[in-house]
């Protein structure tokens, strides 16, 4: 377990998905004027010094020299006042010609790169797939054998009596047992990815036999990881979690607690929905 | 006599120095634009000792040296008591780009004006030469982007182990720490340092350490670079003009130089060291990891000019040029083949 939490630790300080940072200095002072100097703040991971915003801010230029310039810059893509700021990362060719690389939001100060539909569909299969692993363990519990009878469920006895032919699995079950408080999507994140999925389908359309296939691939996939129980488990989960890692080392150690991470992410979200602050987070300085 | 005088077209008046009046004007036997500078009689007393000290130096070295990023002293003639030198016609120099307020010089632009800067220099100190007054205003350019080290009015053999120097060169705001503290020997480093100066303000585009007295100067240095003691500069007490100052700490280079890439601060803590022999010499400049990182320096047409200068047509790249973009093509496919 430790080697494998260490090399996920590593994986996340190369991910920047797994990344917030914030100044709470400045967090107060925010405007729409300010924000491009708060985002280039030397110590904020997510701002490269080489670009031509720094370029033209070393040379005291005017900001409107960027058009002309070739290369990386970033722009103030959205505000919503108080709260939201959305800047964005792209590669200039020309006046007219840019290649956006990456979207930045800032949420009451803190920085946070936005994933891209990959990680995000990667991540959401996992939980999804690892829930449902939770939960067959967890019917398996009840499930009794006898050779005359055959099987039959028991929900009355006690889980820990009661499961004497299948202790072995009884440690993922207290695990699961600890996050209770996992919550469901809601309606707004519910209608938000369909929406994205359908967009892209529209962008996209896909030939019905790829598609399928593809379906399949990743059925299997998980199904394999039901199968190989704990230990496939694991090691999946840090390879394919990596995303969320990055949380982890600060706050908690253990996987399903990871999992759990990418829900507060989410509520931020919704709480953007609602304008209010989120909750102060610890302060991650890098 | 008049002969020389009837060669050169005067077309236009360039500018007045100390020393000197420049004219632009059109060599009739060639047809090439040229620079005429026609140096001053100066004072009777001046003129006692013979011709002026500064333009016989330049007549003196340039006429052995030849360098693309050389000034070339193309003829020398004299008419009355006046001697006029002819120099390649330069459209404008790195000063007037770097207070041009329209342009924006890339990373890739710093790097090639680098580049040339640094090759003219080390043919010069190959030649056991000293510049001694490099500064932006001396570092010419003409329309094809070609960068030229002119101006060798305070240009002087260097080597000598008894020889003793003045330290009054080099403008201050260019000057080493040494020259500062009075030094009557030294060596390349000089020049290095001023090279240094001149990249931080190419970056920058205001003058680096724009010291008001030399004392100020010396200060404004020790407030970036930290003060130096008799560890890190051995002898620094012994020079003739040496003053304690107070013990400023060090700054990091990249909060001054925000947007400059780790091997270009790495270059520009090279040439800006306190203790002269740490100092890279050009050579050592050239081989540092800045010039043969990415990106690449800019092509000469492709180097930014002055509004008021109508940049050569040079807009299609030469047949070369492309063979070379399909070359690159082509590897880059193959290196993702595997």
């Amino acid at each position: 377990m430790l080697p494998g939490r260490i090399g996920g630790m590593h994986l996340a300080n190369e991910n920047p998905l797994g990344l917030s940072w914030h100044d709470s200095a400045w967090i107060p002072l925010l405007s729409p004027s300010n924000i491009m100097d708060y985002f280039s703040e030397k110590s904020n991971p997510f701002f490269d010094r080489t670009c031509n915003n720094e370029v033209v801010k070393m040379q005291r230029l005017s900001m409107d020299q960027l058009q002309n310039m070739t290369g990386l810059e970033y722009i103030l893509l959205h505000v919503q006042d108080p709260i939201l700021y959305v800047i964005r990362k792209q590669q200039r060719h020309s006046p007219n010609h840019v290649i956006p690389l990456a979207d930045y939001y800032i949420i009451a100060g803190i920085v946070y790169q936005a994933p891209d539909l990959a990680s995000v569909l990667n991540s959401r299969l996992l939980s999804a797939v690892h829930h449902l692993q939770c939960s067959f363990e967890e019917t398996m519990m009840y499930s009794k054998y006898h050779p005359s009878k055959g099987y039959w469920w028991d929900f009355k006895t006690n889980k820990t009596v009661g499961a004497s032919p299948f202790n072995t699995s009884q440690p993922a079950i207290k695990e699961t047992s600890n996050t209770p408080k996992e919550e469901p999507s809601t309606l707004f994140q519910r209608q938000r990815v369909d929406m994205l999925l359908a967009e892209l389908v529209r962008q996209f359309p896909l030939p019905v036999t790829p598609a399928t296939s593809s379906q399949t691939n990743g059925v299997t996939v998980k199904t394999e990881n039901t199968n190989d129980k704990d230990k496939a488990l694991e090691n999946n989960g840090v390879n394919n979690i990596t995303i969320k890692q990055e949380p982890v080392d600060t706050i908690s150690s253990d996987m399903t607690n990871g999992s759990m991470q990418g829900h507060v992410e989410i509520k931020t979200e919704i709480k953007q929905e609602n304008m209010k602050p989120p909750p102060e987070k610890k302060p991650r300085n890098l | 006599m008049n002969e020389p005088t009837l060669r050169y077209e005067k077309i236009d008046f360039l500018g007045e120095g100390q020393f000197a009046t420049v004219y632009k004007a059109r060599d009739v036997k060639t047809d090439k634009i040229v620079a005429v500078k026609k140096i001053k009689i100066g004072s009777r007393l001046e003129a006692q000792d013979g011709i002026n000290r500064t333009a016989l130096r330049e007549i003196k070295l340039l006429q052995e040296l030849e360098h693309i990023n050389l000034i070339g002293l193309l003829d020398v003639f004299g008419q009355k008591s006046n001697v006029s030198l002819v120099f390649d016609f330069m459209d404008t120099d790195l000063e007037i780009i770097v207070k041009d307020s329209n342009i924006v010089l890339t990373p890739a632009n710093v790097k090639a004006y680098m580049i040339m800067t640094l090759k003219g220099l080390e043919y010069l100190h190959q030649n056991w030469i000293l510049h001694r007054d490099l500064k932006p205003n001396n570092l010419l350019i003409n329309r094809e982007g070609i960068l030229k080290i002119g101006d060798f009015g305070l240009a002087k053999a260097f080597g000598s182990p008894t020889r003793i120097n003045t330290h009054q060169v080099v403008t201050r705001w260019y000057r080493s720490p040494e020259l500062l503290f009075g030094a009557r020997q030294y060596g390349t480093g000089v020049d290095m340092w001023a090279v240094g100066c001149i990249l931080a303000e190419l970056l920058l585009r205001v003058p680096f350490l724009p010291g008001e007295s030399d004392l100020d100067q010396l200060s404004r240095i020790f407030q970036v670079f930290g003060t130096p003691t008799e560890e890190n500069w051995p002898g620094m007490k012994g020079l003739t003009d040496y003053v304690q100052f107070k013990l400023f700490p060090p700054q990091q280079l990249r909060h001054i130089f925000s947007a400059a890439s780790d091997d270009l601060l790495q270059l520009l803590e090279s040439l800006l060291a306190l203790y002269p022999p740490n100092r890279c010499d050009c050579t050592q400049a050239l081989q540092m990891p800045y010039f043969s990182n990415k990106p690449a320096p800019s092509v000469g047409s492709k180097l930014p000019m002055p509004s008021n200068i109508s940049k050569i047509e040079t807009e299609k790249p030469s047949l070369k040029r492309k063979l070379l973009d399909n070359i690159d093509g082509g590897s880059l496919a193959k290196r993702l083949q595997f």
